[in-house]
């Protein structure tokens, strides 16, 4: 009970951090995906270079977040940003590129054979072929890497408070700073919530941006 | 028209080297289907996706009506080619109508003249626009599919289309049901087809002409019944296969060997003392009843015995009719199971066009095979 009455207390403090966690969180996603789809897409016509930028995405996911947070501080303070929000942005768009990437890149891959072919002979060019018919297709397993991009971030982001990034890791940093449970709980929850509340929304956004005849294939299949 | 000159594809460079197409060259007139036929590996399906350029040409060139393909611009090249394959390839997102009208749609036509395309080509292959067209590619069977398939390759109206082993996939009854939609199609819309079959019997009846290819190679290029008949060498003829005298009778339709004036004709009026008494004359086994130009049926001398009257109520009924387009595998299929060896060709009205007999067949099949004993 006393974490229900900590967040009523705190309340304008909680929407602030909040906003704070969800601004995070959401322009790191945008950035994040506006380099990683069409890098993914990319990197299926450039054979020779999908391995390294997968490999290298890879290896920024097995930097500890803490890690990588701390490494933004130096490169960012030369042009002034070493804390606060932009270091913490960068390295949340930086975590977002594996699965953006990888789901991106496999779900263009794995559109059939008979498909490209037919498309290509038929005279559509590289362009067309993408956006008529690649991308719908690919769409549910894309959109399936920016959920679990959206959802790791929103925990990763916990961490930034430790960088001056404010969002709701301040309640989590500054609770075990001052040993006030209710404040880490509170802290704890709210960020799981936000988690949950985002994979349910982006359940609905991959539901919805899935041509139906995709939709009918998976049902039929099963 | 398409002339392929001396060409030549090889994958690979150095030690890796695979030559797929050595030095081809034949032509392809307009309006014809050409099947291109051999065992897999033969580099039938490579001519055909250096057609319209989705492999790339080693040495040779390829000429469309005239002009040297690579220098087309090749999604120009591409759109004025229809390209039927396999795997069908429909796009899985998109309705049946949407991929269908996908070409005329890159090339600008406005929504209501595509949608009207839509029905129009949907009615030709046998698939309800009412039903079909706001469906979507997985909720069809495969036979369905591909009726789509050819739809589609057909939108913009090309002059030309690829077919690679099209109904290949599809179950035997669907296959020649779609072979034999597909054949009445191609009689009126003229298209001149190329079309990749491993299958004999698939050449024989489709193609105008057959490109008999081994390794690369072209080996025959020729008419089915001159490929079965006289075939170049003993590839040719191992390929079609040691019964090609029954392949030839896939060819043969009962057109081509109705006799138009049977001597054992009756006409339903006459009585049955007379037309006894001619069976009797002429020896004939059984005479057929004509009345108002639609045959009846039949009649033998045994059924005519001590009997008075018209011959027309005294008829037995045929259990078949023929066609002007039944193969004479069909006839003779028939004249063995029925234990019957005349039969009679009746036209789309059912008015009596003349008979076929067993004889017939094989006087035909005989003047197929002149001058082919050697080859054996």
């Amino acid at each position: 009970m006393g974490v229900l009455r900590f967040i009523e207390k705190n309340l304008d403090q909680v929407l602030f951090l909040s906003s704070e966690h969800i601004f995070m969180v959401g322009l790191s996603l945008i950035i994040g995906t506006a380099i990683g789809v069409p890098l993914g897409i990319l990197i299926t016509k450039k054979v020779n270079l999908a391995k390294r930028v997968i490999n290298s995405a890879n290896i920024i996911m097995t930097v500890p977040s803490i890690a990588l947070f701390g490494l933004m501080m130096p490169i960012l303070a030369l042009i002034g940003e070493g804390l606060g929000k932009v270091p913490a942005i960068v390295a949340l768009v930086l975590y977002s590129q594996l699965p953006i990437i990888r789901n991106t890149y496999v779900a263009i891959k794995n559109v059939p054979t008979s498909v490209r072919d037919a498309g290509k002979g038929m005279g559509m060019s590289k362009w067309e072929l993408l956006r008529e018919v690649e991308i719908p297709i690919a769409m549910p397993v894309i959109i399936a890497g920016l959920r679990t991009a959206a959802v790791m971030n929103i925990g990763i982001a916990a961490i930034a408070a430790y960088i001056g990034a404010g969002g709701l890791g301040v309640y989590i940093q500054q609770g075990i700073d001052r040993v006030y449970p209710e404040m880490i709980i509170s802290g704890a929850l709210l960020v799981s919530l936000f988690a949950i509340l985002i994979d349910g929304l982006m359940a609905g956004v991959e539901y919805l941006l899935t041509p139906k005849g995709i939709r009918l294939e998976k049902m039929l299949a099963r | 028209m398409i002339c392929y000159d001396h060409l030549t594809k090889i994958y690979g460079e150095g030690k890796n080297a695979v030559t797929a197409l050595e030095d081809v060259t034949f032509s392809i007139e307009k309006g014809q289907t050409v099947i291109l036929l051999g065992p897999s590996g033969c580099g039938k399906t490579t001519l055909l996706r250096c057609t319209n350029r989705l492999e790339s040409i080693t040495r040779g060139e390829i000429l469309v009506h005239g002009q040297d393909i690579m220098d087309m611009d090749v999604i120009q090249l591409r759109r004025q080619m229809g390209y039927v394959i396999q795997d069908i390839g429909l796009f899985p997102n998109k309705t049946i109508a949407d991929n269908i009208g996908v070409v005329p749609k890159l090339i600008g036509w406005d929504s209501q003249k595509i949608a009207a395309r839509v029905d129009e080509l949907l009615t030709m292959v046998r698939l309800e626009p009412e039903v079909f067209r706001s469906r979507y590619p997985v909720e069809l069977s495969g036979g369905q599919q591909q009726r789509v398939g050819v739809a589609r390759a057909l939108a913009a109206d090309p002059d030309i289309l690829l077919m690679d082993e099209p109904f290949a996939a599809i179950d035997p009854i669907n296959r020649e049901q779609i072979q034999n939609e597909f054949l009445k199609l191609q009689e009126h819309l003229e298209k001149t087809i190329v079309f990749v079959s491993h299958d004999i019997h698939e050449a024989v009846k489709m193609g105008d002409k057959i490109a008999l290819f081994d390794k690369g190679r072209l080996v025959q290029y020729d008419t089915p019944e001159i490929l079965l008949t006289r075939p170049k060498n003993k590839y040719v003829a191992d390929f079609v296969g040691a019964d090609r005298a029954l392949k030839v009778l896939g060819i043969i339709l009962a057109k081509d060997i109705v006799n138009l004036r049977p001597r054992d004709l009756v006409k339903g009026e006459d009585s049955a003392e007379d037309v006894l008494k001619m069976m009797e004359e002429k020896g004939l086994s059984h005479a057929i009843v004509i009345a108002h130009g639609k045959p009846l049926g039949y009649v033998t001398p045994q059924k005519l015995k001590y009997k008075k009257g018209q011959v027309r109520d005294l008829v037995e009924k045929y259990p078949v009719h023929i066609s002007e387009r039944t193969p004479a595998r069909d006839i003779l299929s028939y004249m063995l199971m029925l234990d019957f060896f005349t039969l009679y060709v009746v036209d789309e009205n059912g008015e009596f066009i003349g008979t076929v007999a067993y004889n017939d067949i094989k006087k035909k099949v005989k003047e197929s095979y002149a001058g082919d004993l050697k080859t054996d």
